[in-house]
């Protein structure tokens, strides 16, 4: 391994020396702001060493790894993601837990798992990330002592996504069986178990990023997690699947496959519809927000296909990643303002956020921005995400997908405004629990990030095109 | 001398057979104990089919990818073994159905 290639590799090397780091630290010091403290720093020093990195150029490190301007974005994306969430999170864990110091470990070994999942170029590296992340999260969503439903959402969770892991590493092994090679760039070929196993690889991320048919784990494991982790699970565990499923489509040119491409369109048509309408039923936000996700998923899909059509890979990975930040800031700043209100249970009937702008205009304001970013109005960093979405679908002639992203935005429309309506109901401001500046500091940002995102997009696309400059070349 | 050589359709049959014992089982059973088996059992198939596909290669990469997996059984395993333990413990129970508070 050469000197460039550990350059390259510094923001894992910080991440993963900053773990050990806290585990030591842990063992000598258990107070809560310590921690703290130290796993933001270890996270800013990661995000800190990306720009070093990136003076490395891109590095294809033993064939395991690609580490490009691709990976840095994403890498930033879930620092900065992970960020947010630990701070949210001080003051929600530990009235839950009886210790919180190791929620922030498993905070940093998720995040490192969603790095490396940005960064992969091999089935070695992509499995390593995925079951990384993943052990990670079924504890993150079992942590609160209080209560049975996060142990079982953590359980149902872990069989699931075990069920997916398995899948997707079966179909690697048909893969390798017929390529004589596990590197993305190397998977070509023609062969029936090659396309069983790519098709078992397919299906099994489609599992992760929770899409119809796959999704029936979602609504229940959003619902019993605590807020903040569903916050991370709906955005970094959700964006790491999409980063690679983009840049494995890119490399392998799986889509080629007509078989393939028709049946993914078809699970990103059924995904949006059926995610819209079940969002329509329901009256618990984090249930809401889960199917929503899922109809957000079944958007993604969009720039997935486009790699495929005449759109053009370039165009496709720029698409996916302006859509997944404007996803992370929406999401995490839904979830964001619920975890600030659930002080002692999480707050998550609507009817609880009635008359929510009379009581903490604040709060209110940033909901009410996430909800109509999601719902792609414009000003907002959803629209910019959706139009791009749409600019890709056309491009690519995708002509059923955009009509189904229309037809899904439109249904979308009635249960986004429903919690802004809910939020504006006329009510006296009650006695209300004091909460601490950090969390409305955090979701402010998040709400403030939606706005100018929205309406200044233009160092976000730089961002991106600069990040996938010779991307899949 | 001759190796016997066992063709790697044979064992590929084999892993796939495994996998569909596991995921049948997944699907039916209700008991954590017995879902963490079938999963188990998942896992080893493909570890099977990885090490088939890395002997018709001659490579070490399908052994290699079989100790990942192992690794990663483990340590999923002892997540879900802490898991279990909770859910017997304060509620004494070790059946995902029973007492569901999470509707759907």
């Amino acid at each position: 391994m050469t000197g460039s290639a550990l350059t390259a590799l510094a923001p894992y090397i910080v991440l993963t020396g900053g773990v050990t780091l806290m585990l030591l630290a842990i063992s000598f010091v258990r107070r809560g702001p310590v921690t703290l403290a130290l796993t933001l720093a270890v996270l800013l020093a990661t995000l800190a060493s990306v720009g070093f990195a990136a003076g490395a150029g891109t590095q294809l490190i033993d064939g395991f790894v690609l580490v490009d301007g691709y990976a840095h974005f994403f890498t930033a994306l879930f620092v900065l993601a992970a960020t947010a969430t630990a701070v949210l999170t001080f003051g929600y864990v530990d009235r839950r837990a009886a210790q919180r110091e190791e929620f922030y470990i498993l905070l940093l070994t998720a995040t490192l798992g969603a790095m490396t999942m940005g960064a992969a170029a091999h089935f070695g590296a992509f499995l390593l990330g995925m079951e990384i992340l993943s052990i990670s999260l079924y504890a993150m969503i079992a942590y609160p002592d209080t209560g049975r439903p996060p142990l079982e959402a953590a359980i149902k969770y872990l069989v699931l996504s075990g069920v997916a892991s398995t899948t997707i590493l079966f179909g690697m092994a048909l893969v390798y069986g017929e390529t004589e090679s596990m590197q993305f760039d190397a998977l070509a070929g023609d062969g029936a178990l090659l396309r069983v196993g790519q098709g078992m690889i397919l299906a099994g991320l489609a599992f992760k990023l929770s899409l119809v048919p796959f999704h029936m784990w979602t609504p229940d494991v959003y619902q019993g997690a605590p807020a903040p982790v569903t916050g991370f699970v709906a955005t970094v565990s959700k964006g790491a699947v999409a980063a690679l499923l983009i840049r494995y489509a890119v490399t392998t040119e799986v889509l080629a496959q007509e078989a393939l491409f028709f049946g993914l369109s078809l699970i990103a048509i059924v995904s949006m519809v059926v995610g819209n309408v079940l969002a329509l039923l329901q009256d618990n936000l984090k249930r809401l927000l889960a199917y929503s996700s899922i109809a957000h998923m079944g958007y993604l899909l969009i720039a997935v296909l486009a790699v495929a059509s005449a759109a053009g890979p370039e165009m496709a990975a720029e698409t996916g990643m302006v859509y997944i930040v404007g996803y992370f800031a929406m999401t995490l700043a839904a979830f964001g303002v619920m975890t600030v209100l659930s002080t002692d249970e999480d707050v998550e009937d609507l009817a609880d956020y009635e008359g929510l702008f009379w009581r903490r205009p604040l709060l209110a304001a940033v909901l009410a921005a996430a909800a109509l970013s999601l719902a792609g109005i414009p000003l907002t960093v959803g629209f910019i995400a959706k139009f791009y979405l749409f600019a890709a679908g056309v491009e690519g002639s995708l002509w059923l997908l955009v009509w189904a992203l229309v037809i899904g935005s439109a249904i979308g429309v009635y249960y986004y405004l429903r919690i802004v309506f809910g939020m504006t109901r006329q009510m006296e401001a009650g006695d209300e629990a004091a909460i601490s500046w950090w969390g409305p500091a955090t979701v402010a940002i998040l709400g403030l990030a939606i706005l100018v995102m929205g309406v200044y997009p233009t160092p976000l696309i730089d961002a991106a095109r600069e990040a996938i400059r010779g991307f899949g070349g | 001398m001759t190796v016997p050589v066992i063709p790697i359709e044979h064992v590929l049959a084999l892993a796939a057979a495994l996998f569909v014992m596991g995921l049948v089982g997944v699907l039916v059973r209700r008991n954590v104990i017995f879902l963490l088996m079938s999963l188990e059992i998942m896992m080893n198939a493909c570890g099977l089919a990885f090490i088939a596909a890395g002997a018709k290669w001659g490579q070490p990469d399908g052994q290699i990818m079989f100790m990942l997996i192992l690794a990663l059984a483990a340590a999923e395993v002892a997540v879900a073994l802490g898991l279990v333990l909770q859910l017997e413990r304060r509620f004494d129970s070790l059946d995902i159905d029973t007492a569901g508070e999470l509707s759907g």
